[in-house]
């Protein structure tokens, strides 16, 4: 069947419908993209410092503070290094130490002047379990000066912020999906009174329920499907603009994770227009068919 | 024996709590006849043709189509009783944004048929009307008296076995008009049952044929078949 012989006619006056159709799909396309992205920074932030132990050796008060945090680190590397489950562990260079504080203090003689604690990075071996109540221990006793920090407050907050951030991202997502998915009902529904009298003439001339139904569900799918492509389209150049941004070293927002997508997650975008379209085609569907039903 | 088309048993018709528009109707259509339904305006000649059609279920009698009792025969068997009847209606009801062409050949495409095998009988028909220059037109653009005849030709494409028109010559000139008699007649000739509600007194003493007048919703034979 031809476009210009086509039993429903394609429809004037209804781009306020697919306007809506779209700008929900754009919203619902960016939901989703935000669920990726806030699902992938969670797993980035536990996974970048679960593994990571860091000691903290502060200046000792008795006595020469540079020899004496000479000493305590000596000694809390030798204690690390044979600790069972720890696969290196490694003192900050001077200029690593400063370029962290840097950003607080700026990079003056003040900060050289002032007593800096050294620090120390351990990495547990894959696989791998620590007792970092002995260790602490056991560094406690060769470095009375020492903290152990296994990150697991800081991580188990960062979990907790990032659980939040997927989870709502998801409502955010499955509210938009159930808004989407009224709108297409509606605009659907509303498209089909139109042509009443249309479903009446066609029953009439004996068409079977079947043949009215195929006429319309199609024309509503692929209305709904162009409309909330479109949509999608828009919400895919946005993730593609952020990532541009991020390719030419600028942040789209800073200290959230980078909000571009990878090419294999744009793919989840198509669910839009997929969905869309359906649920354009069964509501015209069950739409007719249930108007057949009030006919003789 | 001759085979009953159409068969009404004490057929009565009222919308909702209103008075009845068919009081006691009782005639039979036999295969092949040619009648004419005459009535003032408000007789229930539409309403008649509504119960005909299978638009409409009466509400109380017995309507027997090509020997299916309506009240039992099955939902998933009407569309193809309604497949063998053609209706021109009094409004046209054709679609604005098909061509004439396309028009006249939905109830082919509504049977299942391809275009490549109704396209020469659908043109001929159309020429047959004087509409051959007018296939592409879109019913918009042409006369009150064209959209008739592209109504007309749509209910006759498919040779239906019954042919139901309501006021079928009102739009047009005595000319046209006698034109489509002599293509219902031509129908008929080839075996489709015919029955034209109509106001033309003209046409029906022209034409001869069996009329049946409807006065206040009750059926009076003015004229018997031929033999």
């Amino acid at each position: 069947m031809s476009a210009k012989n086509r039993i429903v006619p394609e429809e004037k006056g209804t781009a306020p419908l697919d306007v809506v159709i779209a700008v929900m799909a754009f919203l619902a396309a960016l939901a989703i993209g935000a669920s990726l992205i806030a699902d992938r920074a969670a797993s980035g932030w536990s996974e970048g410092l679960s593994g990571k132990l860091t000691i903290q050796i502060l200046p000792p008060t008795n006595g020469s503070p540079n020899e004496g945090l000479a000493k305590e680190t000596a000694a809390a590397l030798a204690v690390l290094r044979s600790t069972p489950g720890i696969a290196s562990a490694a003192p900050l260079s001077e200029d690593e130490q400063l370029k962290l504080v840097q950003p607080w203090l700026g990079a003056g003689n003040l900060v050289a002047d002032l007593p800096m604690p050294q620090l120390i990075d351990a990495n547990v071996a894959p696989g791998s379990t620590v007792d970092l109540q002995t260790l602490t221990a056991r560094l406690k006793a060769a470095a009375p000066d020492s903290i152990l920090d296994d990150h697991s407050r800081w991580i188990g907050r960062l979990r907790g912020l990032a659980r939040t951030l997927v989870w709502s991202a998801y409502a955010v997502l499955l509210l938009i999906a159930i808004a989407t998915a009224a709108t297409v009902s509606f605009a659907t529904r509303a498209g089909l009174e139109t042509h009443a009298e249309m479903v009446a003439l066609l029953h009439q001339m004996g068409a079977q329920a079947n043949f009215i139904a195929r006429a319309f569900e199609w024309h509503y799918f692929r209305a709904a499907l162009a409309a909330a492509a479109l949509g999608a389209v828009l919400a895919a150049l946005v993730f593609l603009a952020a990532g541009g941004l991020e390719f030419v070293g600028l942040e789209a927002v800073p200290f959230l994770p980078p909000l571009a997508l990878k090419p294999a997650e744009l793919g989840w975008l198509a669910a839009v227009p997929a969905a869309a379209g359906l649920i354009a085609y069964a509501t015209a569907r069950l739409s007719v068919l249930a108007a057949l039903r009030k006919i003789h | 024996m001759v085979e009953a088309m159409v068969r009404f048993e004490n057929v009565g018709m009222r919308y909702g709590a209103g008075p009845e528009v068919l009081r006691d109707v009782t005639f039979v259509l036999e295969a092949g006849s040619f009648t004419f339904l005459t009535g003032l305006s408000g007789a229930g000649k539409t309403t008649l043709l509504k119960l005909i059609s299978v638009a409409e279920p009466p509400s109380r009698g017995l309507v027997t189509l090509f020997g299916h009792d309506l009240a039992t025969a099955k939902r998933s068997a009407l569309p193809a009783l309604r497949r063998r009847i053609g209706v021109v209606f009094q409004d046209f009801r054709l679609l604005d944004h098909l061509s004439a062409f396309d028009n006249v050949a939905l109830p082919l495409r509504i049977a299942g048929k391809h275009e490549s095998e109704y396209a020469r009988d659908v043109e001929e028909l159309l020429v047959w009307v004087g509409l051959g220059d007018r296939m592409t037109s879109q019913p918009p653009t042409l006369s009150g008296g064209e959209q008739q005849r592209v109504a007309i030709a749509r209910a006759v494409v498919a040779k239906p076995d019954l042919l139901i028109a309501d006021e079928p010559t009102g739009n047009v000139d005595p000319d046209i008009g006698a034109r489509l008699i002599r293509l219902f007649a031509e129908l008929n000739r080839l075996g489709t049952t015919v029955l034209i509600a109509t106001h033309d007194r003209t046409l029906v003493e022209r034409t001869r044929a069996r009329e049946m007048r409807l006065v206040d919703g009750r059926l009076v034979e003015l004229r018997t078949p031929r033999p």
